[in-house]
C-alpha cells in the first residue's frame, strides 16, 4: 500500500507537466488573445481604443512575446510558487483565488453534506421498503432532479423568490455584510443566504447518489449471507447497515476523492446565475476573457487536486472494503 | 484653552451651517441661498473665448466677489471630522472660487448610492460615473462646461488654448492640485517611451511632431499648436482615465516615488519586485489607477475608500473632501456620501438586482429585453422611475459591407457596388425590426445624428433609401446582372454561383443575433442569400482585421463625433473598434499607398472634411460635418436601420427618492453618461 502511494507521488511531477504543457495550449488556443477580447470589449461598451494604446497594452501584458517564451515565465514563476499576474484584473492570481477559496471550499462542502446527508439515508430506505408509495416518490423527485440542469433551478428559485417574497437571493451576504471582516454575525448572515444555492448545488448529486445507493444494496439484499444473517434472528437493521450497505457504499466511496476538485472549482454556471463569490465565477470570467495567466492556474490547480483526489479515493477505498486492499502490489 | 475655544467655535460653525443648509433646502421661496445669486451660466470668463468653437461655461470664474468666506458648508461626516481635527476645515479645503455646478434642486447630503458593475473589465463603468476630467460635456452633449478647471480659452486662430485650474484646488488627499500635475503628465508620462511608446493624435501637430505644453504660472498652462486646432475641448474632456488612457493630469507629488526619473532606485526596485512586476512601467501603471490603487489621490467627487478596490464584491468610492464644485447655495458637493458598486459575475443577476429594486440608478448593463418588467414592477412598488436616455444619434445597429472584400472577386465587386448597398437598405424591413427587436423604442433612420444637433444634414438624408421595398430592391438587382435564380430562389451570379453573402454578427448588443435573422429574411424575399454567423467578438476582430468579413452587424455610436477619438466616419481611425467597410483603404492610407487598395474619391473626400473641421470655428464644423453624413448616406457605406433606441445604456433605473437625476439626458460614451448628468449633484430625500 505504502510503494502504491510513493509510486502514485512519484509520478505526480510528471504528470503535472505534461497538464500544464496541455493546459497552456488549450488557453491560448482560441483565436486571438487577451488584448483582442480586452479591445472588444471596449468596444461594444460603445467607446474603441486608441492604436498606440494597444501598442503599449501589448508590450505591457507582454503579448507581444512568443508562446514558449510566455510558457517558460510562467512555469517560472510556478517552480517559485507564483501563480502569475492577472491581465484582467491586474493582481496576483494567488490573492485572487485565495481571497474566494474560503466560500468556495465552504459552499461546496455544504452542498456535499446536503448530498450524502439525504441520499444515503434515502437510499437505504428505498432499497429496504422497494416499491412503496415513499420510494415512488423518491424515485420521481430523483428523475426531476437529475433532468433539471441546477442553472435552471437556481433561476426558478431565484424567481420565485423575487416574485412571491421580493427579494432577490443572489449572492451569499446581505449587503451590511459583504465587505465586513469574518463574524459571528457574518458566519449567521452566511447561513441565511447558503442554503439555496446549497440546495440548488446538492440536489442533482443526491438524485444520482441516491438511485446508486438503492441499485446496489437491492444487489446485496437478496444475496445468501443477508438471508443467513437474518435467518439467525438479526435485527434488521443491525443487519442491513452492518454488511450489505458498507458493501453497497463502496462505488460512492470511490467518487468521493472526486470531490477535491469539485471542491476547488465552484460550480461554474450556477455560481455565474447565482453571482457566488466563489472560483467558478473567476475561471469563466478568465476563460472568456483570455486572462491566460489565471485561466491556467485555475486548470493546473484542479488538475493537480484530481491526480490526489484520486489517490484519495484509492485509499478510501481500499479501507472500507478489504477485499481491494493491494498488499501484493 | 484656545482649543476648547476653537472647538465651540466649530460646533456653533457647525449648527449654524447645519441650520444654513436646513435653509437652503426648505422649500420656501422667500429664503435666499446665504451665497449671492449665481452669475448666468452664459457667463463669458474673457474675451478671448468668443471664438472658441464651443466656450466652456464657467459661472464661478465671473464672480470672484460672488461668495463671501466661511460661507461653504458641508457634509456631516466631513464636519465632523473638521470637529475632530482630522481635516481642516471647508473653506480651506474648497479652492478660493469654488467651480458652482448646476443642478434642478438645492440637495441633501447623505445616503450611498448603490450600483452595479461586471467587475474589473466594465472599468468604463466607473470613468462614466466619476467623469474625471478637467472640462466634460454638458447634459445635451453639445458643449464643454468646466469640471476641475477655471476656464479654457483659445487665441482667435485656434492655436493656442490656455487653461486655467482654479487657485488653491487641492487633490483628495489634500495636495496642492496645480499645473506641475500637468506638466508632469506631459514630460514625464507623455513623454515617457516606457510609458507611452507612441504620441495620441491630439497631442501631435500636423507634422507628427509633439505638441508643446507650457507652464505660465502655478494655475496657468498653454497647449501650443502649430496649425489651428479647434477640437480641443472634445479631447480635453475626455484626456481622462476612460479605456484607460492616461490622463493628462496627474497626481504628481504621489506618483513621483512610483516613476523613474524621481524615485529612489532601491526603493523603487523593492516595491516592482513587491508588486511582482517585471518594470516600473507596470507599477506605475497599476499606480495611476483609481480603481486598483486606492490611496491615489483623485480629484472625481467620490474617491475609491482605503483598501477598496475594482476587483473586491463591493468597491467603494467615498466623497472626496476636497472635490471643487458647490452648488448655486454653497453646499460642497457631491451630496451623496457614497457610491457602491456591485461587482456581478452575469449581467443577467445584474437585470435582476435592478429588477428588485437593489440598485438606486443604473443603466449600464440594463438591457432593453427587461424594459416591459422594469416598467411594470416599476408601476407596482413605485420603488423606482423607468427613464428612457437617447444618443446623438447614428444607429443602433447596421449592416456594413466590406467594400475591400478580395477573398471571392464576385462578392468582393459586388460588395463595393453602390447600388447593390442601396437595393440592400431598400430590402429591409424596419419598422418590424423596430417593433420586435426595440420594443418600438427608437425609430427606423440612416446613421446620422440626430435632429436638432447642428450636424444633422436633414430628413432627406436621415431617411434616405429606407423605405421598406422588395420590388424596387430586385429591380435594381436584376438591373445589376444579378437577373438568373436557381430552384430554391436565389439570385445567381454570371458564373452560375449563388450571391451568398456571409452576415457576422457579435452577440453583444441586445437582440443582434434576432436583427441578423430578420434581415436575412428579408434578404431572402429579393433572392440574396444572407448566411448568419454568430460569432464569439475576439475572433470577430480579430477576422475584421485580416480583411476575412464579408459584412457585419454593428452600431454607429459617433454620430455626435465624427472629427475626435476612433470615429467611425474615418477609414484613419483603424480596425481596432472601428466598422469593417473598408481595412484595405485603411492599409493604404496607412503606408502612404505602399499596399491596400486606394480608396474611392468619396472617402478621401470624407477624409479631407475630417481634417478641415479640425482646424475651423464650430460653424463651418457644423458644415463640414453635415456633407460627411451626406457623403456617408449617399455612398450607403453603412446601412442604417432603427436608431435612437434604448439599447446599450439607454434604460434608467432610478430610484424614487432619487433627484437631480436628468430624465432626459443625452448618453454617449463621449459623454461619459451618467458623468454628464452630474452625478455629484444628485441626491436622496427621506
Amino acid at each position: 500500500m505504502l510503494r502504491f502511494i510513493v509510486q502514485r507521488l512519484l509520478i505526480l511531477p510528471v504528470l503535472l507537466i505534461l497538464f500544464s504543457i496541455i493546459v497552456f495550449w488549450l488557453v491560448q488556443a482560441p483565436p486571438g488573445d487577451f488584448l483582442t477580447s480586452y479591445i472588444a470589449n471596449l468596444a461594444s461598451g460603445g467607446s474603441s481604443i486608441r492604436e498606440e494604446q494597444v501598442e503599449a497594452l501589448r508590450q505591457q501584458f507582454g503579448l507581444d512575446q512568443p508562446g514558449y517564451i510566455r510558457y517558460v515565465l510562467w512555469m517560472e514563476g510556478l517552480a517559485k510558487g507564483d501563480l502569475g499576474y492577472s491581465l484582467e484584473y491586474q493582481r496576483p492570481n494567488a490573492e485572487l483565488i485565495g481571497e474566494r477559496l474560503v466560500l468556495t471550499v465552504l459552499l461546496a462542502l455544504f452542498a456535499f453534506a446536503i448530498t450524502w446527508i439525504v441520499a444515503v439515508p434515502a437510499g437505504i430506505y428505498s432499497a429496504t421498503h422497494q416499491n412503496s408509495l415513499l420510494d415512488y416518490a423518491f424515485a420521481l423527485l430523483n428523475y426531476v432532479g437529475v433532468a433539471t440542469p441546477n442553472f435552471m433551478l437556481a433561476l426558478i428559485l431565484m424567481w420565485i423568490a423575487f416574485a412571491y417574497m421580493g427579494i432577490n437571493i443572489t449572492g451569499l451576504f446581505s449587503p451590511a455584510y459583504e465587505q465586513a471582516p469574518w463574524s459571528l454575525e457574518r458566519f449567521v448572515d452566511l447561513l441565511k443566504h447558503i442554503w439555496v444555492p446549497g440546495i440548488v448545488l446538492g440536489i442533482a448529486g443526491t438524485a444520482r447518489l441516491m438511485r446508486v445507493m438503492r441499485a446496489n444494496l437491492l444487489d446485496e439484499l437478496n444475496k445468501p449471507y443477508v438471508v443467513t444473517a437474518r435467518a439467525k434472528g438479526m435485527s434488521e437493521w443491525a443487519l442491513v447497515l452492518k454488511y450489505p450497505v458498507r458493501l453497497a457504499i463502496n462505488p460512492l466511496v470511490s467518487t468521493i476523492g472526486w470531490m477535491l476538485p469539485q471542491l476547488f472549482s465552484g460550480s461554474l454556471i450556477v455560481a455565474t446565475v447565482m453571482n457566488l463569490p466563489n472560483i467558478g465565477p473567476l475561471l469563466l470570467r478568465a476563460l472568456t476573457q483570455r486572462d491566460m495567466y489565471l485561466s491556467g492556474s485555475i486548470l493546473l490547480i484542479y488538475c493537480f487536486l484530481t491526480i490526489i483526489g484520486t489517490l484519495v479515493s484509492d485509499i478510501l477505498l481500499a479501507l472500507v472494503d478489504p477485499r481491494i486492499r493491494m498488499e501484493g502490489v | 484653552m484656545n482649543k476648547r475655544f476653537l472647538d465651540h467655535a466649530l460646533l456653533v460653525l457647525a449648527v449654524v451651517t447645519l441650520l444654513a443648509v436646513i435653509a437652503a433646502c426648505a422649500p420656501a421661496p422667500t429664503v435666499a441661498p446665504p451665497t449671492a445669486a449665481p452669475p448666468p451660466p452664459t457667463a463669458v470668463p474673457a474675451p478671448t473665448t468668443a471664438p472658441a468653437p464651443v466656450a466652456t461655461k464657467a459661472p464661478a470664474t465671473a464672480a470672484p466677489t460672488a461668495v463671501p468666506a466661511a460661507k461653504y458648508k458641508e457634509a456631516p461626516m466631513l464636519a465632523d471630522l473638521v470637529k475632530a481635527g482630522k481635516l481642516p476645515p471647508v473653506d480651506q479645503r474648497l479652492p478660493a472660487n469654488p467651480i458652482v455646478v448646476e443642478a434642478a434642486e438645492i440637495g441633501q447630503y447623505g445616503g450611498i448610492w448603490r450600483r452595479g458593475t461586471l467587475g474589473p473589465s466594465d472599468f468604463n463603468g466607473i470613468a462614466r460615473v466619476i467623469d474625471d476630467a478637467l472640462v466634460i460635456f454638458s447634459p445635451d452633449g453639445g458643449s464643454v462646461v468646466n469640471k476641475y478647471v477655471e476656464s479654457v480659452t483659445s487665441t482667435p486662430d485656434y492655436k493656442s488654448w490656455t487653461v486655467k485650474l482654479p487657485k488653491g484646488a487641492k487633490w483628495s488627499n489634500g495636495d496642492p492640485f496645480t499645473t506641475d500635475d500637468i506638466m508632469f503628465w506631459y514630460k514625464d508620462a507623455l513623454q515617457n517611451k516606457d510609458l507611452m511608446p507612441s504620441l495620441p493624435g491630439w497631442m501631435q501637430n500636423k507634422d507628427g511632431s509633439l505638441v508643446e505644453v507650457k507652464q505660465v504660472d502655478d494655475v496657468t498652462v498653454q497647449w501650443n499648436y502649430k496649425d489651428p486646432h479647434t477640437t480641443f475641448l472634445f479631447e480635453l474632456a475626455n484626456a481622462e482615465y476612460g479605456d484607460k488612457n492616461i490622463p493628462c493630469f496627474l497626481p504628481s507629488k504621489f506618483l513621483k516615488q512610483f516613476h523613474v526619473s524621481y524615485a529612489d532606485k532601491a526603493a523603487l526596485d523593492k516595491a516592482v519586485a513587491d508588486a511582482k512586476f517585471k518594470t516600473w512601467a507596470e507599477l506605475f501603471r497599476i499606480k495611476i489607477s483609481p480603481y486598483d490603487t486606492p490611496e491615489r489621490p483623485g480629484m472625481a467627487a467620490w474617491v475609491a475608500a482605503p483598501g477598496s478596490r475594482i476587483s473586491d464584491q463591493i468597491f467603494k468610492l467615498v466623497r472626496n473632501p476636497y472635490f471643487v464644485g458647490v452648488d448655486k447655495a454653497g453646499n460642497q458637493l457631491p451630496y451623496l456620501d457614497e457610491v457602491d458598486l456591485k461587482f456581478f459575475a452575469d449581467v443577467n443577476s445584474l437585470n435582476l438586482a435592478a429588477i428588485a429594486g437593489e440598485l438606486d440608478e443604473q443603466e449600464r448593463q440594463v438591457q432593453l429585453v427587461n424594459y416591459p418588467v422594469l416598467k411594470e414592477t416599476s408601476q407596482k412598488t413605485g420603488k423606482y422611475n423607468i427613464y428612457l436616455w437617447q444618443s446623438l444619434g447614428g444607429a443602433d445597429a447596421d449592416v456594413i459591407f466590406n467594400q475591400t472584400y478580395t477573398k471571392d472577386p464576385d462578392i468582393g465587386t459586388l460588395l463595393a457596388n453602390k447600388d447593390f448597398r442601396i437595393a440592400m437598405s431598400y430590402a429591409i424591413n424596419r419598422k418590424q425590426i423596430q417593433d420586435s427587436a426595440f420594443l418600438g423604442t427608437g425609430e427606423p433612420r440612416q446613421p446620422v445624428p440626430k435632429k436638432g444637433h447642428p450636424y444633422y444634414p436633414g430628413d432627406e438624408y436621415a431617411y434616405k433609401y429606407i423605405d421598406y421595398n422588395p420590388t424596387l430592391a430586385g429591380q435594381m438587382l436584376d438591373k445589376l446582372g444579378l437577373d438568373k435564380k436557381d430552384s430554391d430562389g436565389f439570385r445567381l451570379f454570371p458564373s452560375g454561383k449563388r450571391v451568398a453573402i456571409e452576415l457576422s454578427v457579435v452577440a453583444v448588443f441586445g437582440s443582434y443575433p434576432d436583427i441578423a435573422q430578420l434581415i436575412a429574411k428579408d434578404f431572402q424575399k429579393v433572392g440574396i442569400q444572407l448566411i448568419v454567423q454568430i460569432r464569439e467578438r475576439a475572433l470577430h476582430f480579430s477576422l475584421r482585421e485580416s480583411n476575412d468579413l464579408m459584412a457585419e452587424m454593428w452600431n454607429q455610436d459617433t454620430a455626435g463625433f465624427p472629427f475626435t477619438g476612433s470615429t467611425k466616419y474615418d477609414v484613419r481611425s483603424g480596425i481596432y473598434g472601428n466598422i469593417t467597410y473598408g481595412p484595405l483603404w485603411y492599409n493604404w492610407v496607412k503606408t502612404g499607398g505602399k499596399e491596400g487598395v486606394e480608396p474611392p474619391d468619396y472617402m478621401k473626400q470624407m477624409m479631407q472634411l475630417v481634417d478641415h473641421a479640425k482646424t475651423v470655428g464650430p460653424a463651418d464644423q457644423a458644415k463640414d460635418a453635415q456633407q460627411i453624413m451626406k457623403l456617408w448616406v449617399d455612398n450607403m457605406v453603412e446601412i442604417g436601420t432603427v436608431g435612437l433606441t434604448a439599447t446599450d445604456q439607454g434604460v434608467v433605473v432610478v430610484n424614487a427618492k432619487m433627484h437631480n437625476v436628468p430624465q432626459n439626458l443625452t448618453k454617449d460614451w463621449p459623454l461619459r453618461t451618467p458623468g454628464n448628468g452630474r452625478p455629484e449633484t444628485w441626491f436622496f430625500t427621506q
